[in-house]
C-alpha cells in the first residue's frame, strides 16, 4: 500500500513537487517566522527587564497598590538570604524614598534610591549609561539622572542635599557627594533619579535592615515561572511577587498583539496552501475515478480506497515538510547563531524608541512550537483537504466506472 | 457460506432475474426473467446482440451490480440479502473478473498487480509472492513479473489480469469480452489459456463475447436476446 501510494506520487511528478513545494515553502516560511517571533520576543522581554526593573519584584502588597514609604519588606538581609537558596535566582535589596534634591539654591523634587551597586551593576543595563563620572563606590556618594543634574546645574563632585521625611514623619536629610551622571533616555528617570548605595540612604532614612522592594534576576527567562512558584512558598503575611508581565504590562500586550497579527497572517498562508491541495486531489479523483472503480470491482470497501488516497495525501504532506524544515532547520540553525544585524531593519532606532535598552542584533530562536506547528497544521490541513474530494468515493459505482468509453 | 463446488451443487443459479435500469425516467429492461444454471467445471460463452444484457448477466452474477428482481445464487451464497460491503467481500473471495479493457493498475508491476489482491485478503507477504509467481509462471509470465503493464503487450497484459483473477482461487472467473482488443493470433493463445484453466485446474469460466473463435473454444454456448437466455446448447443437446 506504502509503496502504490509513493508511486502514485511519481504519477505525476510536476504536479507532486508543485503541490509539496507549496506545502515545504508554507512550512518554511512560518517556521521560520515563528522562530523570528520567539527569538524577538525574548531580546524584548530580556532587554526591557534587564534595563531597570528585573525580571520580578517581590514587595509588601500594599506597597503594589500605593508605594508609600512605611510599607517596607521587614527582615530584608533574612529574605535575601533565604531566596538566594533558590537555584539561579539573583535577589537585590532596594529602598526608595520621595525626597527634595538641592544643591545651593536650587530644588528639586526627586527619587532617592537607594542600591546594591555591586549586584546591580553585574544585572542591569541602565548603568551602563553612565555619561561623566562613575558608579558611586562610598555610601556618601551618589549618581544622578541628566536632566536633573542640568537643572540644578551639578557637576560630578559637587555636594547635594537629599531631604525627606523617613519613618514615623521624622525629617531625613543626608548629603552626597555626586560620582557620577547617568542618562538613560528616558524623561522621567533622568530628572528624578538619585541612585545611592542602599546603606547610605536606609540610614538617612531612618530604615532598619528594611527594603521596600527585593528586585529579582533568573539566569534563564523560561525558568522564572518554577522558581517564582518556589519563590511564594517562602513568601510569608503580606509579602507578593510581582513578574515582569505584572511591572510591564505594556510588554505583554504588545507581544501578544503581535502574535495575534502573525498568526493571522499563518492561518491566511496555510489556507492557502491548504485550498492548492484541494485542487490537487480533486484532479486525482477525476483522473483516477476508473482505477478507484476497479479496486471496489476487485474487492475493496471504499473507505480503503479513502484510506489509500489519504495515504497518499499523509506522503505528500510528508514530503513537503521534510523539503520545508531541510531548508529551514539550518537556517535558523545558522541565523540563531550569528544573528541577523538589525540596523538593515531599522531595527536599533525602533529599540531606541522603544527605550529598551540596546541590542543590535535578533538572534531567531528554534523552539518546539515553531518547528511543529506549522507541520502538525500542513498534516491535518491536508488530509482534511484530501477528504474533501476523497469521500465522493463512496459514489462511485464500479460498473459505471469501469464501463468503456 | 459455503464453498461447495461439487457438481450437486450449481456455482451459478439464476433464477427469473431481472435488472432494470431508469433512464431519464424510462424504465430500460436490461435483464428480463434470465434463468441460468452453471455447475462447476463449465466454460461457458455468453453471446448475442450488443445490448443483449451480457454485460450486465455478468455484473449481477459477480456481484458488481444489483437486480430488481428473481434470485441469483453464487458458490452457494444468494447476492439477494447481501448489502455493499459483503457483496465486495464476496468478490474478494468467490470471483475473479477479467476485462475487456485490461484494467491492471498503472503505476504497478505485473507481479504486483498480481499481489494486490491477495493483500486485500490479508495474505502474508512471503505466501502472496509465492502464489503470484506461480499465477504468473502458469500463464507463461515467468520472466515478465517485474514489468508495469505500459511495457507488456496487449495479449500480455490480459493474461496478467487473468493472473490476478485466478490467484484468489475463486469458484468463478467471469470474463467481458476479453479478447475484443486482441488479434485473433493473441486472441487463440489466450483462448488456449483459458481452456487450459478450466480443464487442467477445473476453473469454471464465463465468458461474454460475440467472437465465434471463443465460442468455439468453449464447452457450452449460451445465447442472449432482449435480456433473456435465448438459446443454450446444454439445453438443446
Ligand atoms: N447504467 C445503465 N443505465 C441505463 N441503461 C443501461 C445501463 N447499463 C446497461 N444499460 C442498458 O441495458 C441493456 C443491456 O446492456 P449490456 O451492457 O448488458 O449489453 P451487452 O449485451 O453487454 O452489449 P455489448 O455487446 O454492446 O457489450 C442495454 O440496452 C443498455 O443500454
Ligand atoms: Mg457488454
Amino acid at each position: 500500500m506504502i509503496r502504490l501510494a509513493w508511486r502514485n506520487l511519481q504519477r505525476n511528478k510536476s504536479r507532486t513537487w508543485l503541490t509539496a513545494g507549496g506545502i515545504g515553502f508554507s512550512v518554511l516560511l512560518v517556521s521560520f517566522a515563528m522562530s523570528m517571533q520567539s527569538g524577538s520576543y525574548e531580546i524584548m522581554i530580556d532587554s526591557a527587564t534587564r534595563y531597570f526593573s528585573g525580571h520580578g519584584q517581590v514587595s509588601d502588597a500594599s506597597y503594589i497598590d500605593q508605594p508609600r514609604f512605611e510599607r517596607t519588606v521587614p527582615n530584608a538581609t533574612a529574605l535575601q538570604a533565604e531566596l538566594e537558596t533558590i537555584d539561579g535566582l539573583s535577589v537585590m535589596p532596594r529602598v526608595q524614598a520621595f525626597a527634595v534634591v538641592s544643591m545651593g539654591e536650587k530644588s528639586l523634587g526627586g527619587m532617592a534610591m537607594g542600591v546594591d551597586f555591586a549586584a546591580e551593576t553585574r544585572f542591569l543595563d541602565i548603568y551602563d549609561n553612565v555619561i561623566e563620572g562613575q558608579i558611586p563606590r562610598a555610601s556618601d556618594e551618589a549618581l544622578i539622572g541628566s536632566s536633573m543634574a542640568r537643572n540644578l546645574g551639578a557637576r560630578v563632585g559637587d555636594e547635594l542635599i537629599v531631604l525627606g521625611s523617613g519613618k514615623q514623619g521624622a525629617v531625613a536629610a543626608a548629603i552626597f557627594i555626586i560620582a557620577g551622571i547617568v542618562e538613560t533616555g528616558q524623561v522621567e528617570l533622568d530628572r528624578t533619579l538619585v541612585f545611592a548605595p542602599i546603606a547610605g540612604v536606609a540610614e538617612a532614612f531612618y530604615l532598619q535592615d528594611e527594603a521596600h522592594m527585593l528586585l529579582l534576576m533568573v539566569e534563564n527567562l523560561s525558568q522564572l515561572g518554577a522558581i517564582g512558584a518556589q519563590i511564594e512558598t517562602k513568601l510569608t503575611g503580606p509579602l507578593a511577587l510581582q513578574t515582569w508581565q505584572e511591572l510591564m504590562p505594556m510588554i505583554e500586550q504588545s507581544i501578544e498583539l503581535d502574535k495575534a497579527g502573525a498568526q493571522l497572517f499563518y492561518s491566511l498562508l496555510l489556507i492557502l496552501v491548504v485550498f492548492a491541495v484541494v485542487n490537487t486531489f480533486v484532479m486525482v479523483l477525476f483522473e483516477r475515478t476508473r482505477e478507484f472503480g476497479l479496486f471496489m470491482a476487485l474487492g475493496m470497501r471504499p473507505w480503503q480506497v479513502i484510506g489509500q488516497v489519504q495515504f497518499e495525501a499523509l506522503l505528500l504532506s510528508l514530503l513537503g515538510i521534510g523539503l520545508g524544515l531541510a531548508l529551514a532547520l539550518p537556517l535558523i540553525n545558522y541565523l540563531s547563531a550569528v544573528g541577523i544585524p538589525l540596523e538593515y531593519m531599522g531595527g536599533e532606532e525602533a529599540a531606541r524608541q522603544m527605550q529598551m535598552g540596546s541590542f543590535d542584533r535578533l538572534f531567531p530562536k528554534a523552539t518546539l512550537a515553531s518547528l511543529l506547528t506549522a507541520p502538525m497544521v500542513m498534516i491535518v490541513g491536508t488530509q482534511l483537504a484530501a477528504l474533501v474530494s476523497t469521500v465522493r468515493v463512496r459514489g462511485i459505482h464500479p460498473v459505471s466506472a469501469l464501463r468503456v468509453e | 457460506m459455503s464453498d461447495n463446488t461439487a457438481s450437486d451443487t450449481p456455482v451459478v443459479y439464476c433464477q427469473d432475474v431481472q435488472r432494470i435500469y431508469q433512464q431519464e425516467s424510462v424504465p430500460v429492461y436490461a435483464l428480463r426473467g434470465a434463468n441460468l444454471t452453471i455447475t462447476a467445471g463449465e466454460f461457458v460463452s455468453l453471446a448475442g446482440p450488443s445490448g443483449s444484457g451480457k454485460s450486465t448477466l455478468l455484473n449481477v452474477i459477480g456481484g458488481l451490480d444489483g437486480f430488481d428482481a428473481g434470485e441469483v445464487t453464487v458458490g452457494g451464497t444468494s447476492l439477494g440479502a447481501l448489502n455493499a460491503s459483503e457483496l465486495a467481500q464476496m468478490r474478494l473471495e468467490k470471483v475473479g473478473f477479467v476485462f475487456q479493457a485490461y484494467n491492471l493498475i498503472p503505476v504497478l508491476s505485473a507481479r504486483e498487480n498480481v499481489e494486490f489482491i491477495l493483500q486485500l485478503q490479508g495474505v502474508s507477504s512471503q505466501e502472496r509472492q509465492e502464489r503470484a509467481n506461480s499465477a504468473l509462471q502458469s500463464l507463461g509470465l515467468g520472466d515478465l513479473g517485474d514489468r508495469r503493464p505500459g511495457e507488456l503487450s496487449g495479449g500480455q497484459q490480459q493474461r496478467v489480469a487473468i493472473a490476478r483473477a485466478i490467484v484468489t482461487e475463486p469458484v468463478l472467473l467471469l470474463a467481458d469480452e476479453p479478447t475484443a482488443n486482441l488479434d485473433s493470433k493473441t486472441t487463440s493463445e489466450l483462448l488456449e489459456v483459458l481452456q487450459q484453466l478450466n480443464q487442467q485446474q477445473g476453473m469454471t469460466i464465463v465468458t461474454a463475447t460475440h467472437d465465434p473463435i471463443v465460442m468455439s473454444y468453449t464447452s457450452r454456448q449460451v445465447a442472449m436476446m432482449d435480456g433473456e437466455i435465448h438459446q443454450d446448447s446444454a439445453m438443446a443437446s
